[in-house]
């Protein structure tokens, strides 16, 4: 790497630090809920907790890991130093000052809204300001994404772009346009409530622009761990790339379908027509196609890998796949979580099997399952893979690592199969304590202590996976090795030019987003006396 | 670009693919979606209805109230207002107290929030909440006098409970509610753990006013929560169990005339 070494190690510094501090809370969250505790005193308190452990898990963490790991490919895909470093600590120290100011709002009481602060419900402004902060921050990112590749571009006219930055811009892109739905959200609707200019709120409208941003999300926090399963696992595991096409069609589909599908979330609510919501339906299901397309392709690569190691026979070669190496424990456990995750995935998805688990704890576990799971094990294998180009130490322990995913594979497993399984009895979420004593519910209490359990063999792993980065200098140094991306089996030359660029399908999202929210957001922004009176949480 | 138009046109054929079963077969199904023709079908699913309700009004309006609680009413008084509410408030003395504490197990004014006065006040006016003695002394009021008891009154200091040091002493209805029948604590709105717009001050109030209101609500004799929220909650107390929470708020307290 050439000069974002420290940048791309602040980034993942603290989104490893909030990370840690958040697993916590979620771990007390299950603890204080379950059977083996009272119900706690102050619901509140659970609420305030589930707020910060939500706000950062999914705003804070990923966006630092999304970003800090842009960084980090834009100079060893692209092989020169970052453009516009000092923009870059200017988008770190906005996220981090986001990241405090919302810290703190949530942390004096201010800002029981959880991670969703679906209106009415209404907290102190400087939550708002501060989570628009984080993404203020990250839009900086975006911009040096999209300059960096332009320059290079502009170096190697007609080269094909590394699938490793494509990727990258792909993610970047599809964020700077997903988050506009929550910032005009939080900007048009929110603000001038929460600043206390109005009384009352469009909550149907604020859930419409909130669904904007709130599906997509999940696929620019997915973008890392896509990135490392097609430019990473194939090198790390001694075989190559089976397609490197078909990686950059997976991006490409990302972009388009992720967008416009995000009324999925809000099947049940009754200012959305049932047309619009069966359109987001099916264009949710499209989502499946980069999806399987990618479990694919990885596990021809990986079976490329098995081959080329002198693995034989239909289904003999599984046998010889480098089982000690971390990376194929870890893609394959990604992988286990991703099926479950992605299967559940489907059913929520769906118009009519989504009325039976709405609400329920099933979608907890699902969200747990490809999030926590699936996805954040890949962020981990990525801090280990470039811990040795940032900090120059001497390559990571192989068992401390197996070890560290081992144990986050079965405890997000026996975390989050019980919230699946109480879901679909019923199970509500979002709630700071059952009553166990009820004779309908005295038969699940198991099922909160099994997740409270595997809760905590997620913070063991959490434990272990920052003592392994923070212990890692004491190994020794060593002067890095290059770093290098997988390469394809067929490495062709010419990258056909669609897939080379974004202009077509940055196009594209942004029609079939057009297409899909247009008339939803004008009718009921047109529709008069709409508004509800706004709920100010943290008031005592 | 041929791969480039492809995708263009695949997407649209999706788009419209979708859009067709979303809009005109699975609404085609359904018996009150095709009842007035094809177009008014396609509006009902996209959330546009011809028409909103068939234009009749609905047979029996039920009113609890006719107050808007908004931001404004919450805010203090100035001094000039609370002086005129001071004045104003020499009429209430004899069953509120000279400083909006008594005995008389009425409820105390003193340090209640300002919102709280307005609505009760209108509502006695307006009949929304009965009783005979308030609804007589109710009527005279103008909009600017509840305006100004209301300022008078909540510049006032607060009663307050003994504070509470061990927190198995409070009321589990208080502290956690009972999710099983819907009940939410009680300090989720009336201060504790959130307080909400319109929801009184409620240490140091006379049990006896507590036990006669809770009982209102249960029987539906006092109907002027806007939101049937505090007759669904007391709907499903037992005697006991009012007796328990209006003991516990009404437990000892240290300012006042009591």
């Amino acid at each position: 790497m050439f000069v974002a070494r420290r940048l791309v190690l602040a980034h993942f510094w603290v989104a490893f630090i909030g990370f840690a501090a958040a697993i916590l809370l979620g771990e007390w969250q299950m603890y204080v809920r379950s059977p083996l505790h009272a119900w706690v005193d102050n619901p509140v308190h659970y609420y305030r907790s589930v707020t910060t452990h939500g706000t950062v898990m999914a705003y804070v963490l990923p966006t630092l890991v999304a970003m800090g790991f842009g960084y980090a490919i834009t100079e060893l895909a692209l092989k020169r130093p970052l453009i516009g470093l000092r923009w870059a600590w200017a988008g770190f120290w906005l996220v981090l000052a986001g990241t405090l100011v919302a810290g703190g709002t949530m942390a004096s009481g201010r800002a029981t809204v959880l991670y969703t602060f679906y209106p009415p419900m209404i907290a102190h402004a400087l939550y708002y300001i501060g989570v628009v902060l984080v993404v203020v921050g990250s839009w900086i990112w975006v911009a040096l994404m999209s300059i960096n590749l332009r320059a290079w571009k502009k170096d190697n006219p007609g080269a094909a772009v590394p699938l490793a930055m494509f990727g990258n811009v792909a993610g970047a892109y599809l964020w700077a346009w997903t988050s506009v739905g929550a910032a005009v959200e939080i900007l048009v609707l929110i603000m001038p409530v929460a600043l206390g200019f109005k009384d009352t709120i469009d909550a149907g409208l604020a859930r419409v622009f909130f669904s904007w941003t709130l599906h997509a999300i999940v696929y620019f926090w997915l973008m890392p761990t896509y990135i490392a399963f097609y430019t990473l696992v194939p090198r790390a595991i001694g075989g190559r790339l089976y397609s490197d096409t078909m990686g950059r069609v997976a991006f490409v589909l990302f972009l388009v379908f992720s967008m416009p599908i995000g009324i999925h979330h809000l099947f049940a609510d009754p200012q959305v027509g049932a047309g619009f919501k069966f359109v987001h339906a099916l264009m949710t299901a499209m989502v499946s196609v980069p999806t399987l397309l990618t479990v694919f392709t990885i596990v021809a690569s990986v079976e490329i890998a098995a081959r080329l190691r002198g693995g034989k026979g239909t289904f003999g070669w599984v046998k010889a796949l480098p089982w000690d190496n971390p990376w194929m424990l870890a893609v394959t456990l990604s992988f286990v979580m991703l099926g479950f995750g992605g299967a559940g995935g489907i059913i929520n998805m769906s118009y009519q099997l989504n009325e039976s688990v709405h609400n329920t704890q099933w979608v907890t576990g699902h969200f747990h399952l490809i999030f926590g799971g699936a996805i954040v094990s890949m962020y981990f294998m990525i801090a280990y893979e470039l811990w040795p180009q940032l900090t120059g130490c001497a390559p990571l322990s192989a068992r401390a690592i197996r070890l560290q995913v081992w144990l986050w594979f079965i405890g997000m497993m026996v975390l989050s199969m019980p919230w699946h399984y109480v879901g679909l009895l019923g199970q509500p979420r979002r709630m700071a304590y059952y009553d166990y004593s009820a004779p309908a519910l005295q038969a699940q209490a198991w099922t909160v202590t099994m997740s409270a359990a595997g809760g905590a063999i997620l913070v063991v792993s959490a434990a272990i996976f920052i003592w392994i980065l923070a212990t890692a200098r004491r190994r020794g140094t060593e002067a890095a090795l290059p770093f290098t991306f997988s390469v394809a089996a067929h490495p062709s030359a010419r990258v056909a030019a669609p897939l080379n660029g974004f202009a077509l399908w940055v196009g594209m999202m942004i029609a079939l987003t057009v297409v899909n929210y247009g008339f939803p957001i004008a009718q009921l922004a047109s529709l008069k006396e709409t508004s509800v009176p706004a709920i100010r949480m943290g008031v005592r | 670009m041929s791969g480039a138009r492809w995708s263009i046109v695949a997407l649209v054929a999706i788009t419209v693919v979708a859009a067709l079963v979303g809009f005109v077969w699975l609404p085609s199904a359904h018996g009150d979606f095709t009842a007035k023709g094809v177009w008014d079908m396609i509006c009902r699913a996209a959330g546009v209805p011809g028409k909103w309700g068939d234009g009749s009004a609905p047979a029996k309006v039920v009113r609890s109230t006719s107050v808007v609680l908004d931001a404004a009413m919450q805010k203090a008084g100035s001094e000039q207002s609370i002086g005129r509410g001071a004045t104003l408030a020499l009429n209430c003395t004899m069953c509120h107290g000279a400083k909006g504490v008594s005995r008389a197990d009425t409820p105390n004014l003193a340090g209640q929030y300002p919102e709280v006065i307005v609505k009760q006040l209108i509502d006695y006016r307006s009949s929304d909440r009965e009783s005979s003695v308030m609804k007589a002394l109710a009527a005279s009021l103008s909009d600017a006098d509840i305006r100004d008891l209301a300022a008078y009154y909540a510049s006032l200091p607060k009663p307050r409970n003994v504070p509470v040091t061990d927190m198995s002493a409070v009321p589990a209805l208080v502290r956690v509610g009972a999710p099983m029948r819907n009940i939410a604590p009680c300090a989720s709105c009336h201060g504790g753990i959130e307080r909400k717009p319109g929801a009184p001050w409620m240490e140091s109030m006379p049990k006896e006013y507590l036990v006669t209101e809770l009982n209102a609500f249960a029987r539906g004799t006092r109907r002027n929560d806007a939101l049937a929220q505090m007759r669904n909650m007391a709907r499903s107390l037992t005697p006991q169990e009012i007796d328990e929470v209006a003991t516990f708020y009404a437990r000892a307290s240290d300012a006042g005339e009591k």
